[in-house]
């Protein structure tokens, strides 16, 4: 059995510039409104009375950190039960792909994942989402998230490889725990990476933000 | 799919890649079948573009089949500050399927791809986009002379023949210059500079851009000007660094490619950062230990205040904090015992620091009320950057893209020699930004000439050029500066736009709308429907580098050579024929003016090739090229030997030097000069740094708009802090109490690609605030507000933030101004509404100094998304 492939990323070397992003749309001639890697942007902190001179402000406690994300292609995807028709199924390696022939649009799936890893094409009334450029992995390529990366912050391989080198951390805030999904992710920290569910800071994407 | 009417049914603009895979998924019959699941996931669907979203019925969205083509090297040819990638592009039978780019060598930490960011990635949009200029077009109510001037922006559009374009155009050239002569054309690019050459010239402009002050007071103070010559060592050396300050740059947005992978790396190897800017950038957020705020335009009182506490608290027994040493051996006009000839000595660097000279000391506790950071932090910031021995000082230019700002260069070499962060490994000072971001030195691999000879001019006829800041004035009063004392009246009638942005990219673009409304002729050469092409008469198409013959480009240790991708689109031609077929018109010779074929160029270049020896040492030719080769080019040449052959180079489009720690390639900045400042003097008049530089203050003065003193002496600049108040001393603020900072912004390089879809998307032209200045404001995120200034106003919705400081705003640079004629109100977020033309000192742009208001907007004007707006196109034309 072909050994599951997952994602690492590396927060504390992200530095949001969205390569990763046009390039996923450049492979799959994706639209705007339409995503399957998005770049997530997660900072707070705040200004108080200069405790050294009250006359001005400095700043306390101010991060940010960016995560790119798309389908964490999980052991436990949340997406597959949820599809009425069965059209969502993952393979041996663990990706987790989208028969367009069965979908019918219902976009359960959507809900259920938690990522917001599917999208709607409106254009045939189907889901549509990342699949690892499963062309280029199975002819031993990586996928052109990965090799588009200025700061070398995205790998894939072997989850269980990746996680011997990288650790077992799959998730920061604002994301949720990965206990729901099992997502085939690791993340290396940012030096002001918060956990899952205990962020004190706001997404600085509101719009696209994970639900 | 039916085309509009008055579409060129010859070359219908979407047959690109959606179209032709539609073609192919037939011809070729089968669905491409993936992975393990099997015949169950038909994947093989036509790819849909950005630009196709409003079309119903295009194939869903899903992965390009590759296959039946080739991978050409591709150009991405802006400037965009950025390390100069490498693109290639897919292309079958003429049409591009992908865009990718650099993967031609394995990708390692000293010798890494050159790998693209998200606008080289999107390239195809803006060579493929809808509003690409398809033919040449004439202003409806235009008429030789003007006619309805006032309709430039607003008037429809007319397409003509190239025929008829370039007949009216030469027609309407020659009648002004007969009538008032070639002072009265005012050429704000540079594609048909051989063409006015041969007619004798016409006015030019000139001025700082992108550099700040570091241009001019740069290289005079002995550092460099940060491009052409760079002050900090090469980019293996930073990882000896313990210490890196980055003083205002945030190369993440403003130099992209690898140049954050670089500063990873000094990150890994140890080195800590501290990032000294009003925004929590997000360079700081990814490399920063320490982020000390500090307001626009106040850098120079924050570095005094730094000056101030080394001189007060050094004690070269206990507690050295100074370089004497350097100083004294290295530098003129630091104290009295150290000045240049003919200085008096009063006028030394530490009595003005220190107050003897005016009365003031820069204290630390002077210099927080003006640069926002407190007293004890500034002394330990003063004491961490002088006590850590392998310190890199540096800087990017925004801090000088400042009014009044000609001494900063100086107080920031001031610091650095104080400190002795020069000419050692791990020890740096200077500017560290755009194309040289990381990496300075000398070049290890260069292209050769192109072989063209210089254009045999006629006389001159004029020699005019005028400021920047004071071109539309120019227009429109009649008047400019040519020096010190010496105004001059001119006439202008006239406006050639051949490239450059100039109507969105200067201060004053509301002014620069009057004065387009004020000549008698506008006229533009550009591939897509820009701000120049709006206000124009005659707008004619030209080719994008993906349809030229060839593009050779590189950086330090790289060199591209990208090949024509794809035929002229529509009918787009090279500014080169355009200015040929003028000048035929106007009595030239065409034959001058194209001397060389585009293939004779290219060989001449490659065969020029040339990169560094070993270990450093002389140079060899980079292309072996044979005889069968020069055949196969057509072209005139001898053979030779070189490192790569030409089947290689031209397969891969790329060379790459490699590195790795002491391959004698790499490079300490004023390493000799420090050794021995006699044997290697610098260039300047006294063969060292110029602490006390006369040249720059007697430039400074001469050009006519200020004085500086020849030490680095603060000056409140013109729309700095002090004027966010009525009353400073009393701290009472004025109408206008925010300033605004004009950022480099990642959707674009300058004003290009600002109409790409996929970036519009990405990067959304949004106005940055303070959480604190929001919430007086009762504002929040994705609010539409209004900004304004002394000179104009601008809608945007605001992004609140902790990361700016609060009493600071900011906003991208670069986005196509979209006046509203009933208001004047300009909707992208152009900062050359915001920003006024204002010259100062030695006549750069000071766009980081500019004092706004910000409220909410409650008028009738609607803002879109910028992704859902629809592509800007010429009215009437297309
Ligand atoms: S950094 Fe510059 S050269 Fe590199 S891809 Fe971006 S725009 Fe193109």
């Amino acid at each position: 059995m072909a050994a599951p492939l997952g994602f690492r990323m590396d927060a504390s070397a992200c530095i949001g510039c969205r390569s990763c992003v046009i390039a996923c749309k450049s492979k799959n001639g994706l639209p705007p409104g339409t995503h399957f890697r998005r770049i997530i942007e997660y900072g707070g902190g705040t200004w108080i009375p200069d405790p050294e001179d009250p006359t001005l402000l400095a700043p306390s406690g101010i991060f940010a950190y960016c995560l790119s994300l798309s389908c964490l292609h999980c052991e436990e995807p949340a997406c597959v039960p949820a599809c009425p028709t069965q059209a969502i199924q993952q393979r041996p390696d663990g990706i987790v792909l989208i028969d367009s022939g069965r979908c019918t649009g219902c976009r359960y799936c959507e809900w259920a994942c938690p990522y917001g890893a599917l999208a709607f094409d409106s254009s045939t009334g189907r889901m549509i989402k990342c699949d690892l450029c499963v062309d280029l992995v199975d002819g031993g390529e990586e996928p052109w998230c990965v090799t588009s990366c200025v700061t070398r912050a995205l790998e894939v391989g072997p989850i269980q490889e990746l996680r011997a080198r990288h650790g077992q951390l799959d998730a920061l805030a604002p994301l949720p725990s990965g206990e729901q999904t099992l997502p085939r992710l690791v993340i290396t920290p940012h030096p002001h990476g918060q956990p899952a569910g205990q962020g004190t800071g706001r997404s600085s994407n509101p719009e696209r933000d994970l639900r | 799919m039916s085309d509009p009417p008055g579409r060129d049914q010859n070359r219908p603009y979407h047959l690109h890649r959606r179209d032709f895979l539609k073609w192919s998924a037939v011809a070729g019959g089968s669905a491409l079948v993936v992975g393990g699941l099997g015949a169950g996931l038909p994947l093989l669907r036509g790819p849909r573009l950005p630009w196709d979203i409003e079309e119903p019925g295009v194939p869903a969205p899903g992965p390009v089949r590759l296959t039946g083509g080739e991978w050409i090297p591709a150009a991405c040819w802006h400037n965009c500050g950025g390390q100069r990638c490498l693109l290639a592009a897919y292309v079958v039978d003429g049409q591009v399927l992908a865009v990718k780019s650099d993967d031609t060598q394995p990708d390692t930490p000293h010798a890494p791809q050159m790998r693209a960011c998200a606008r080289g990635r999107a390239q195809e949009g803006q060579v493929f986009g809808p509003d690409r200029l398809r033919h040449p077009m004439k202003r409806r109510n235009w008429q030789p002379g003007g006619g309805r001037r006032e309709l430039r922006g607003m008037d429809e559009w007319e397409r003509i023949s190239w025929d008829e374009a370039l007949d009216l155009t030469a027609a309407e050239l020659e009648r002004i210059l007969g009538e008032h002569g070639n002072e009265s054309i005012l050429e704000l690019g540079s594609t048909l500079r051989h063409l006015f050459t041969g007619l004798g010239g016409a006015v030019i402009n000139w001025g700082s851009t992108s550099w700040g002050t570091w241009l001019d007071t740069g290289p005079m103070i002995g550092l460099g000007d940060g491009l052409s010559r760079t002050s900090h060592n090469d980019r293996l050396d930073l990882q000896n660094c313990e210490l890196i300050v980055l003083w205002g740059g945030n190369p993440a947005w403003s130099a992209q490619g690898n140049t954050m992978y670089y500063y990873l790396q000094a990150r890994r190897a140890g080195a800590k950062f501290i990032f000294i800017d009003p925004y929590y950038n997000d360079s700081a957020m990814t490399l920063a230990d320490e982020w000390v705020p500090v307001r626009p335009g106040t850098d120079h009182a924050l570095a005094l205040g730094m000056a101030y506490t080394l001189l007060d608290e050094d004690d070269p027994q206990h507690n050295p904090l100074i370089d004497w040493d350097f100083l004294n051996r290295c530098t003129v006009g630091f104290d009295r015992e150290h000045m240049p000839a003919g200085a008096h000595p009063d006028d030394n660097v530490r009595d003005y620091v220190l107050g003897r000279r005016d009365g003031v000391p820069k204290t630390p506790e002077w210099a927080a009320r003006t640069c926002g950071v407190s007293a004890p932090r500034i002394r330990r910031l003063a004491r961490r950057i002088a006590r850590t021995r392998r310190t890199a000082l540096l800087t990017a230019w925004a801090p000088a893209r400042t009014h009044d700002s000609d001494s900063w260069p100086q107080m920031f070499l001031t610091l650095g020699c104080m400190m002795g962060h020069l000419g050692q490994t791990g020890r740096m000072t200077g500017v560290s930004c755009w194309e040289r971001t990381a990496d300075g030195g000398p070049f290890l691999i260069g292209p050769g000439g192109s072989g063209v000879p210089p254009l045999r001019g006629a006389p001159r006829r004029t020699t005019a050029r005028i400021n920047n800041s004071e071109l539309w004035d120019a227009v429109l009063e009649g008047e400019y500066t040519a020096r010190e004392g010496d105004r001059r009246s001119i006439d202008l009638r006239a406006i050639v736009h051949d490239g450059a942005s100039a109507l969105n990219q200067v201060s004053g673009l509301l002014k620069g709308i009057e004065a387009h409304r004020r000549v008698e002729f506008v006229l533009t050469l550009n591939f897509v429907y820009n701000t120049n092409a709006r206000y124009s008469d005659v707008v004619l198409p030209v080719t994008t580098q993906w349809e030229r013959h060839s593009y050779f480009k590189g950086n330090r240790s790289h060199l591209t050579w990208a090949r024509q991708v794809v035929e002229p689109q529509y009918e787009a031609r090279d500014d080169s024929w355009i200015a040929a077929e003028l000048g035929r018109r106007l009595g030239l010779d065409p034959a001058e003016m194209l001397p060389l074929s585009p293939e004779q160029e290219e060989f001449n270049r490659l065969a020029g090739a040339w990169v560094v020896g070993p270990q450093g040492q002389g140079r060899e030719r980079l292309v072996t090229i044979t005889e069968e080769d020069i055949r196969e080019m057509g072209v005139q040449g001898q053979p030779q030997k070189g490192r790569i052959t030409l089947a290689e180079f031209r397969e891969k489009g790329i060379y790459v030097v490699p590195r790795r720690p002491g391959d004698g390639l790499g490079h300490i900045a004023f390493e000799a000069f420090r050794k021995d400042p006699r044997g290697h003097p610098l260039s300047t008049p006294s063969g060292r740094f110029e602490l006390h530089c006369q040249t720059i203050a007697d430039h400074v003065r001469s050009v006519g708009f200020s004085r500086i003193d020849p030490i680095p002496v603060y000056r409140p600049p013109a729309e700095g802090y002090e004027e966010t108040f009525d009353d400073f001393e009393r701290g009472i603020k004025g109408p206008f109490p925010l300033q605004l900072m004009t950022l480099h912004y990642r959707r674009r390089t300058h004003s290009v690609f600002d109409n790409v879809a996929w970036l519009r998307e990405a990067f959304p032209q949004e106005f940055i605030m303070n959480t604190l200045d929001a919430e007086a404001r009762n504002l929040a995120t994705g609010d539409i507000v209004l900004i304004r200034s002394r000179h104009g106003a601008v809608l945007r919705p605001v992004f609140v933030t902790e990361r700016i400081m609060p009493g600071v705003v900011a906003l991208g640079e670069g986005a196509w101004a979209d006046v509203d004629p009933g208001t004047g109100l300009d909707r992208a977020g152009a900062t050359n509404v915001l920003n006024g033309a204002r010259p100062t000192g030695q006549g750069h742009q000071g766009w980081n100094t500019c004092v706004v208001e910000v409220t909410p907007y409650r008028g009738p004007i609607r803002l879109q998304a910028d992704w859902r707006q629809p592509p800007r196109m010429p009215q009437g034309a297309v």
